[in-house]
């Protein structure tokens, strides 16, 4: 299975939301990086070909996936980030309609509608409508609408924003059980989600995939250390203002610091291994006082 | 695509919205059956007015007393016996329930005496007291006045110039080719029937559209389009389900509300005179489509069917194009009051004969003198109008297909 991105572009009345975007993907977990606004979702919805580009294009096998059509929606499971669900609909009902608009066969369908809502943990909760279970749950029954064809292509949008630590950890060992001898292509903003359970990072910046490699190769790729220190409390403004702070905790003795630098920002800085996190903050973030920020 | 259809419908009626909206169609039926019913009275020989089941089977009773072919003896007849009755102490008191009993006297020939008003009143003109004065030598022209009456409109002045001449002899020729002498029976079911038959299919168009106008754009609005679309018949199998419950939708609640209208109403006002053409009643005998009130009942309800198919479709596709159900469901109330508005304009009434309510009210349009010249021949607007909309309701159909299909 290899899904190629060609030239991938998509622009809005001129404003380029997706930028020459030049990709090849094969199975295993993909982790999309970027702030908000970075055109993940509208890279997203072209893969599930909810958008059409308005430049380049999207391969599957060598064969485009638009004039695929059906053939490719056949392959693909689709979580939105904006999970939107019929209200009056019971878990079970949402997911043999999901299921026969799937062109999965009645019989099939309700044989994998039960296995996933048990996979889920929605058992309890099958038959109660979907407007009454919690951000949580409708989560899992997302996440078991877009497993229901057993997709070879899985496409997550944010799947875990939202809902609380528990839920999320849960979430996640779910997705990387439901990884397996497939591709998945994973939009987040939390770090950490990517962290644990992608083999291939890709983080996009304005439209273009700006970095890409496994943790860490793209760890490898910052060009700053990062640096643990303690500093006096009226130390902090002036440090935020000179350096990136990844991290910022108060101690007794003053206040923890985690900043990225190439320098060594004080005396007494000690330089750490970075996380995914750090390098996020490196090529996403501002240092305070960017833009004159006070906070 | 069965069961995606039978979701599709379990998406509509499972919202708690389109349950009151269901409730509203059964007290619709209700009340205008109640007006429907309600409409025919009987009064006793005490003068007395009633209505319902045992009040129309009384004047039944009374009219069947006039069955038969409307000679000239007949209404001859009916002069003597509205003469007598004229002449009584009853209707020459000035009392309301002394006229009343009078009229009960009336009752079974009321019909036909309406029908000698309409003769022998002018064209355009109506005066219940013109049969009072209609002399029995006058009588005999009774057939021949309803086509003078018609030339005599025709050459008026205001008149002169709507209508060509070919226009004018089709007219002519249509007043002429009904059959004489009339076959007089009660008519009374039929008639009320008609009567308020607009009411429910208008009401049924309205009420309807709030059910269908959602189909497609609760999709998006739900945000449940992005699932839907990235199914692997969301383009394809999944929207010809929508358009089918569509259909079905339109189709059950149509069917289901005037089959249960008409039964009503032709169970407690009686089914007689289905054969009798539509002229013998009150209102129709000016028409010049030459059928009986089965055919306007069949061409009234099959046009209401189609102008609720046209008419909800058109809304259901505005609903796929802007993907706003608040727009989709004003379109039903756009293009059946619009029309009233714009009724004044006498210049429009030609267009205003073709547009879609008209499908609704077809034993309205039928009343009407709106005609057409399609290449050498003149037609009035009905079978216009059943043509025009079968084929916009066929182009609709794979127009909203393909707008839904290519949302993004």
């Amino acid at each position: 299975m290899k899904l190629v991105l060609d030239n991938l572009t998509k622009e809005f009345g001129g404003f380029v939301a997706v930028d020459h975007i030049n990709l090849t993907m094969t199975n295993g977990v993909y982790g999309l990086l970027g702030v908000n606004g970075a055109g993940k979702t509208t890279l997203m919805r072209m893969l599930c070909t909810l958008l059409n580009p308005t430049g380049g294009g999207i391969y599957y096998d060598g064969k485009d996936i638009f004039q695929m059509a059906g053939e490719y929606r056949n392959l693909l499971g689709y979580l939105p980030q904006d999970f939107g669900f019929y209200p009056e609909f019971s878990v079970k009902d949402y997911l043999l309609y999901i299921a026969a608009i799937k062109g999965i066969r009645p019989v099939a369908a309700r044989k994998r509608a039960k296995d996933l809502i048990v996979r889920v943990g929605l058992t309890e909760a099958a038959d109660k409508k979907l407007k009454k279970l919690s951000g949580g749950m409708k989560r899992r029954v997302g996440i078991a609408q877009a497993m229901l064809n057993n997709p070879q292509i899985l496409i997550l949008d944010e799947p875990t924003a939202g809902l609380d630590p528990n839920e999320r950890i849960r979430f996640r060992n779910l997705i990387s059980e439901l990884s397996e001898e497939r591709f998945v292509l994973l939009s987040t903003h939390i770090v950490s989600d990517i962290e644990y359970i992608a083999n291939e990072i890709l983080m996009m910046k304005d439209g273009a995939i700006v970095n890409e490699g496994t943790l860490d190769e793209i760890i490898s790729t910052m060009p700053e250390k990062v640096w643990n220190c303690i500093v006096p409390q009226q130390s902090v403004s002036a440090m935020t203002k000179k350096y990136k702070i990844s991290n910022m905790k108060s101690e007794n003795q003053g206040v923890d610091l985690r900043i990225i630098s190439a320098e060594k920002p004080c005396e007494t800085a000690v330089c750490v291994h970075p996380s995914l996190e750090d390098v996020f903050l490196y090529y996403f973030g501002e240092k305070v006082g960017d833009h004159n920020d006070t906070l | 695509m069965i069961i995606m259809t039978r979701f599709e419908l379990k998406k509509i009626f499972s919202k708690p919205v389109n349950k009151i909206v269901l409730i509203l169609l059964v007290v619709s039926l209700c009340v205008v059956s109640h007006f429907a019913i309600g409409s025919v009275g009987y009064v006793d020989e005490n003068g007395e007015r009633s209505t319902g089941i045992a009040a129309a089977s009384a004047l039944r009773e009374a009219k069947n007393k006039w069955a038969g072919s409307i000679t000239d003896d007949v209404l001859q007849k009916v002069l003597e016996e509205n003469a007598l009755i004229n002449n009584s102490e009853e209707y020459l008191s000035t009392d309301v329930i002394e006229k009343n009993k009078a009229y009960s006297k009336k009752q079974g020939f009321s019909d036909i005496r309406e029908m000698i008003n309409r003769a022998f009143g002018g064209f355009q003109e109506y005066n219940y007291y013109r049969a009072d004065s209609v002399t029995p030598e006058e009588i005999n022209s009774f057939y021949s006045r309803r086509t003078a009456n018609l030339i005599e409109w025709l050459n008026s002045d205001e008149q002169e110039s709507r209508y060509s001449e070919q226009e004018k002899q089709f007219l002519i020729a249509q007043y002429e080719k009904l059959e004489t002498p009339f076959y007089y029976d009660d008519v009374d079911g039929w008639e009320a029937l008609l009567e308020y038959a607009p009411t429910i299919t208008m009401l049924v168009v309205l009420i309807t559209g709030f059910l269908v106008s959602g189909i497609f754009s609760d999709e998006i609005q739900l945000k449940a389009d992005s699932v839907f679309f990235s199914a692997r018949f969301g383009r394809n199998k999944a929207i010809a389900a929508k358009i089918k419950a569509g259909f079905i939708v339109v189709t059950l609640i149509y069917w289901i509300m005037i089959l249960l209208y008409s039964g009503i109403v032709l169970a407690v006002l009686g089914i007689g005179g289905a054969d009798q053409a539509i002229q013998i009643g009150f209102a129709n005998w000016k028409s010049f489509y030459n059928i009986t009130y089965l055919q306007d009942y069949l061409l009234t309800v099959w046009g209401g069917y189609l102008g609720n198919l046209f008419i909800l479709f058109l809304s259901m596709l505005v609903s796929a194009k802007t993907r706003s159900k608040a727009l989709a469901v004003t379109i039903p109330f756009i293009l059946l009051f619009l029309p009233s508005f714009l009724s004044g304009i006498s210049v429009l009434s030609e267009i205003l004969g073709l547009l879609p309510d008209q499908l609704l009210q077809v034993c309205t349009a039928i009343k009407t003198f709106n005609l057409y010249q399609i290449g050498t021949k003149i037609v009035g607007s009905v079978p216009i109008i059943f043509a025009m909309y079968c084929i916009l309701f066929c182009v609709v159909l794979p127009v909203l297909y393909q707008v839904y299909r290519k949302t993004e």
